[in-house]
């Protein structure tokens, strides 16, 4: 067993509306390896996004430890957390969120404006991550100008051209047609088996599961069935 | 940092607002300047007056006329050097609507005691014989399209000619002055026309206004204190000034000008700063998922915070510049246009520097409000659209 690189213990997460607690996680523990590729399951509301923001340190925990890659989430704040989420994780997000006014290459380029990198090498590294997903072609066109799928690709040579150890994809073909979804996976398997990096996924679709080497279920906010699976990539 | 060429395409992300915004403070920052210029031109007019210069008139006010014999009585105050008259003629050409000062002047003392007013020497002299004879300012003779040995005919307002026509006046000679205390647009004629013509008619002439130069060396308030003295047992007080306080006296008439102005200024900064708010508000709330994006990259709270203030702060100089550059620009024009009411009218150094810290300073006061929301938004909440 490998050096755990997401640590969670004892997570617990409440939101407040309309004067409602709502309890999204609860008492949740689960460590995941680096060099994982892990599917998030379960149905709407059972904390799936919550857990991946947790862990990608864009939401904080109320109680319970968060650690990943060494650092404890619960106690990073401002700038630091910043600089962790910089150099640690990649997002791949359902809605793509690319900057529209922003050309692929310029997209693809931002998470490397935080480094000390020229802006030759910063262009070079990004157009290299664009070739990784098949779209140098597509450097200087603008979001509005590539189809979901090309957008979704884009997205995830944003979230790899940093080397990041760990790539957090939320639904990444939700929004995309089977032909378009089947490329995304196939990259994400790439960026695993290929570049060793740790994959966490949240999906509804167990088709997009089955590309992942575990399974881990969600319900109402507590840890469900573990399945470990035989992946897409392997299988192939 | 954040980045700039992100920063850049924000700013175009929506041209026209972007644009309409630029021609908003353009517009604010070219009213600022133009006002302040008109202020600061009306102050020089009094502070370019000659210190040795006295004005007399009715101590009743500027409209009730003194007596023709008050010229000898005041020659004969100690420190006087040379005392001149003026009498507002208040005619008009063709139409009311072109209307211009006019004066009855004896034209010897009076281009002795006002040096800036440039004439050709020529001009004097077919004014000395000719008693028709007229020197009228450049901007005038440029307005009219009036040259030397053309025949102006003015109606007679507050001076009807006796014979129940209009007044006649031959152009001599052309004045200038620099000064932005002597305007431009300003017709001078013989003081011995005048006269005669109102006698033929049975009228009295009389004085508006005598002007003194003080003697080089003597005290100027003793002066004043003795031209006072010696009228203030007769039949009409006078009240003698400095030319700088005659000035301000005369531009009080038309209520306090640069108080006024300076309330219209402080209204268009209001007004421009508000709007300026609003647009940011409206760029913010557009880039609210792009702050989730940046964010869960790895830029900080503090980089938000800086992209919206340039954004804002490049913006409003962009306008500030070019309202500034339009006050430059358009200053020959307004010139010409203020000729009578500010003579002189010009963009000093400091009105520039104003208009360039109303743009420096309304750029960051109009981006803080977005600015801070953009750096105290979370990602979560910037994803939702909040």
């Amino acid at each position: 067993m490998a050096q755990p690189l997401i640590r969670l213990k004892d997570v617990t997460k409440t939101y407040t509306r309309g004067g409602e607690t709502l309890t999204v996680l609860n008492r949740l523990a689960l460590d995941m390896e680096e060099g994982g590729y892990f599917a998030l399951m379960g149905p709407s509301g059972s904390g799936k996004t919550t857990l991946l923001n947790l862990i990608g340190g864009l939401d904080r925990a109320d109680h319970g430890l968060v650690a990943v890659a060494g650092e404890d989430l619960t106690v990073l704040e401002g700038a630091a957390l910043s600089a962790w989420r910089a150099r640690t994780v990649g997002f791949v997000f359902q809605g793509f969120n690319l900057i529209p006014v922003l050309t692929a290459l310029e997209n693809v380029e931002l998470p490397l404006k935080l480094t000390g990198l020229s802006g030759k090498a910063r262009r070079e590294h990004a157009l290299h991550a664009l070739e990784l997903v098949g779209l140098s072609d597509r450097a200087k066109h603008r979001p509005g100008q590539l189809s979901g799928g090309q957008e979704q690709r884009v997205a995830i040579a944003r979230a790899v051209v940093s080397d990041p150890k760990l790539i957090l994809a939320d639904e990444p073909t939700g929004d995309l047609d089977r032909a378009s979804a089947e490329q995304v996976l196939t990259l994400l398997d790439k960026l695993n088996t290929q570049m060793k990096k740790t994959i966490l996924m949240v999906t509804h679709d167990p088709h997009a599961a089955q590309h992942a080497r575990t399974i881990v279920h969600l319900d109402k906010g507590q840890l469900g069935r573990i399945e470990h699976n035989q992946p897409a990539a392997a299988r192939a | 940092m954040p980045p700039i060429v992100l920063l850049w395409r924000n700013l175009w992300r929506r041209p026209l607002r972007s644009i309409l915004t630029v021609m908003s403070l353009a517009v604010a920052v070219f009213l600022i300047c133009g006002l302040r210029s008109i202020i600061t031109t009306i102050r020089a007019a009094a502070d370019n007056c000659d210190p040795r210069r006295l004005a007399v008139m009715s101590a009743s006010g500027l409209f009730v006329e003194l007596p023709l014999h008050y010229q000898a009585r005041i020659d004969k105050v100690p420190g006087v050097e040379i005392t001149t008259k003026f009498q507002w003629f208040g005619g008009y050409y063709r139409s009311q609507k072109n209307f211009f000062a006019q004066f009855a002047i004896d034209p010897e003392t009076m281009f002795a005691m006002y040096p800036e007013c440039k004439v050709e020497p020529d001009a004097i002299q077919r004014m000395a014989t000719d008693r028709t004879a007229c020197i009228i300012g450049s901007s005038l003779a440029r307005e009219f399209g009036w040259k030397v040995g053309d025949t102006i005919p003015l109606v007679g307002a507050l001076h009807p000619h006796p014979e129940d026509k209009a007044w006649e006046f031959k152009v001599a000679g052309l004045y200038h002055s620099d000064r932005p205390n002597f305007d431009n647009r300003t017709l001078f004629f013989r003081w011995d026309y005048f006269e005669e013509t109102l006698k033929q008619g049975g009228v009295p002439p009389a004085v508006g206004v005598y002007s003194i130069r003080v003697a080089p060396g003597a005290d100027v308030a003793q002066v004043i204190a003795d031209v006072e003295d010696v009228f203030k047992d007769s039949e009409q007080r006078i009240d003698c000034t400095t030319e700088a306080e005659f000035q301000r006296q005369f531009q009080s008439m038309f209520g306090n000008m640069p108080l006024f102005l300076t309330w219209i200024g402080a209204g268009v900064l209001i007004a421009i700063l508000v709007a300026s708010v609003n647009t940011m508000l409206m760029a913010m709330r557009e880039q609210t998922p792009d702050i989730g994006i940046l964010k869960a990259l790895g830029f900080t709270d503090g980089s938000m915070f800086v992209l919206f203030l340039l954004q804002s702060t490049f913006l409003a100089l962009l306008g500030g510049g070019l309202g500034v550059f339009g006050a430059l620009a358009t200053a020959p024009f307004i010139s010409a246009g203020l000729e009578m009411f500010a003579p002189g009218y010009a963009v000093q150094p400091g009105t520039v520097v104003l208009g360039a810290v109303v743009a420096l300073a309304i750029g960051p006061i109009a981006g803080i409000l977005p600015a801070m929301r953009a750096r105290s938004l979370t990602c979560i909440a910037a994803f939702r659209g909040e």
